[in-house]
């Protein structure tokens, strides 16, 4: 079992209440009020088959755990309009997607966003656009990420857009 | 003081010992349930050179081997931390030391002289005659497949580590291996040659501020070719038959004519299968000059019959003798075809046919060599056939034609080539 050291820094300042409860406004407005909801595709990695020199799969081959819906903070880039090279074939695409989860949140879900695992983001009703983790965001050691320097209490992920040959969700 | 005396027959490989060992690897790659060799493609390739790394770059570190990512990481993201994970921190970074291998994407026409383009257009080569059994017949199929295709792949080997040691270790090892600038790996029973190219140092020595760490990148080029199965042909070769043929008695069969049916006697022949008793020339016989059976003339009415102006012969059978001709006979009937015994010449003219008969005495007239010279009472236009003692002979081996002139006309005279016993009949029938 890890040793735990009890943080006591800034302690006139914030205590663990204060710091939960910062957090759980924080949740009252990300959740209750604009309420994002995504849904997390944590991959299987030891049941997904993949081959054995580049660790490829195939179509809709790849196994993931239950999906579970989780909150965050979303925020999408532009699209890009651009061609693969030298102007051959234009590819329109969305920009990246970035995240910010409450690391409280996915320790309630139980759950962890490890690189390389699939978010869907229902975009509307008929679509649902998938991205992949390519910054999973568990450094957190940072300023921006601690509350004043106390804790770190939320992850910000950065995801890439996945076209549907690469995975859809099935 | 003279020279040295040099060897000059020196011999390499002493008996078969060669072939030998060529059979041994023909068998090491078609050790598989087919005749022919597996295909060799490009993931064979990056597997061999997986396997090679593995297995030849063993170096410890702190009493741990150093691991390799043993995948061609690519830019499936999820994969290169499934293949990492083991050897991650709790930040999900790898752990120092390690060694990864990159390949390059690209994969070039290869440089590898042994498979370079020396046959055009993917000529399919022979490889293999492999004998088949359909329950019938016997055959044998043909494999063919066209030359491998040479590729050169590069692969980046790097490792990564935090002590100068790891690297004097690893470095060791690869140059031990590549002391006489190539190592091999063996590709499904295939020796496939790697050459090191360069080793490059990659460590970020300038990085004030940053993380510190040795990183050292050893370039290689795979000189392999693709063999693709795809491109194998197997085409059946030439099968035996057993082919049997039947024929009735007393058919229709027409014995193949080996004469110009243009010339005014017709010659027809036949082989006998020692049940066909009648012979059909395949048209009317005007006039019958002659049946031989194997060169040996037979007797109208005593041997065989024949209804003239009709096209077939039959042979006279004795009760309880073997059929007549028997089988092999060679049959020839040498005839005058139509509904007529006038036979026309080519201008027109009406030809009589005449047999004389002679009685070898030995005093006849001679040439220079002794061999005897008949003269004949007409001039004849066409020899028909010239028989000693019943046997055929053949112009130019048994017999010669001379037509020599005289006062009023030409005078046709035979010689025979050779000297038959005493009292033989020479017999001579002509047209004139």
């Amino acid at each position: 079992m890890d040793n735990k050291l009890p943080i006591t820094r800034l302690s006139k300042f914030i205590s663990q209440d204060d710091f939960d409860i910062n957090i759980q406004m924080g949740q009252e407005y990300l959740h209750g009020d604009i309420n994002f909801k995504l849904v997390l595709y944590r991959v299987d990695r030891e049941k997904t088959g993949i081959d054995d020199v580049y660790a490829e799969v195939g179509l809709d081959e790849i196994k993931y755990f239950p999906p579970i819906e989780f909150n965050a903070l979303v925020k999408i880039e532009e699209p890009k309009n651009s061609s693969y090279k030298g102007g051959l074939l234009r590819y329109n695409e969305p920009g990246n997607m970035t995240l910010s989860v409450y690391i409280k949140h996915l320790s309630e879900l139980g759950v962890d966003i490890r690189y390389g695992d699939y978010i869907g983001y229902p975009e509307s009703e008929t679509r649902t656009r998938f991205y992949t983790v390519t910054n999973d965001g568990k450094v957190t050691s940072d300023n921006k990420h601690n509350m004043w320097g106390y804790k770190p209490h939320y992850r910000t992920i950065t995801c890439a857009p996945v076209q549907d040959k690469t995975f859809r969700g099935v | 003081m003279p020279l040295p005396k040099r060897k000059t027959n020196i011999s390499v490989y002493k008996g078969t010992e060669l072939t030998k060992r060529r059979q041994e690897l023909l068998d090491k790659i078609t050790k598989s349930d087919s005749f022919l060799p597996d295909s060799v493609l490009h993931d064979d390739l990056d597997k061999g050179m997986l396997d090679y790394v593995n297995e030849t770059f063993v170096v410890e570190s702190e009493g741990q081997k150093i691991p390799v990512v043993n995948k061609i990481l690519t830019i499936q993201r999820w994969g290169e931390f499934a293949n990492n994970w083991e050897f991650s921190d709790k930040d999900g970074n790898m752990d120092l030391p390690f060694v990864a291998i990159i390949r390059k994407p690209e994969v070039q026409l290869g440089t590898n002289p042994s498979v370079q383009r020396t046959i055009p257009d993917r000529h399919q080569i022979y490889y293999a005659s492999v004998p088949t059994w359909n329950g019938t017949s016997m055959g044998a199929d043909i494999y063919t497949i066209p030359q491998p295709i040479p590729v050169d792949i590069s692969y980046d080997v790097t490792i990564v580590c935090n002590k100068f040691r790891d690297i004097n270790k690893f470095n060791r090892k690869v140059l031990q291996n590549f002391a006489s600038r190539q190592d091999y790996t063996t590709i499904k029973g295939h020796y496939i040659p790697i050459v090191l190219d360069k080793v490059e140092d990659n460590t970020p020595m300038d990085s004030l501020d940053g993380r510190r760490f040795y990183m050292q990148t050893y370039s290689f080029t795979m000189l392999g070719y693709l063999i693709d199965n795809d491109e194998f042909e197997v085409k059946p070769a030439i099968s035996r038959l057993f082919t049997m043929f039947e024929f009735l008695v007393d058919n229709k069969y027409k014995p193949k004519k080996t004469f110009n049916k243009d010339a005014v006697v017709q010659k027809a022949s036949a082989v006998a299968d020692g049940i066909q008793r009648v012979f059909s020339v395949g048209e009317s016989i005007g006039v019958l000059f002659e049946v031989l059976v194997n060169g040996e003339v037979q007797t109208k009415n005593v041997n065989y019959l024949h209804v003239a102006y009709t096209s077939k012969i039959e042979f006279i059978q004795t009760p309880g003798q073997p059929i007549f001709p028997a089988e092999g006979d060679n049959v020839t009937i040498i005839y005058y075809k139509g509904k007529s015994n006038k036979i026309a010449g080519d201008n027109g003219k009406v030809l009589q046919f005449i047999r004389e008969e002679f009685n070898y005495s030995g005093n006849e007239p001679t040439d220079a060599d002794g061999n005897p010279v008949y003269i004949m009472r007409q001039e004849f236009t066409e020899i028909i056939t010239v028989e000693i003692n019943g046997l055929a002979e053949q112009e130019g081996i048994g017999y010669e034609i001379y037509s020599m002139p005289i006062n009023n006309g030409f005078l046709s005279t035979v010689k025979l080539l050779g000297t038959p016993m005493l009292n033989s009949k020479v017999s001579v029938g002509y047209l004139y």
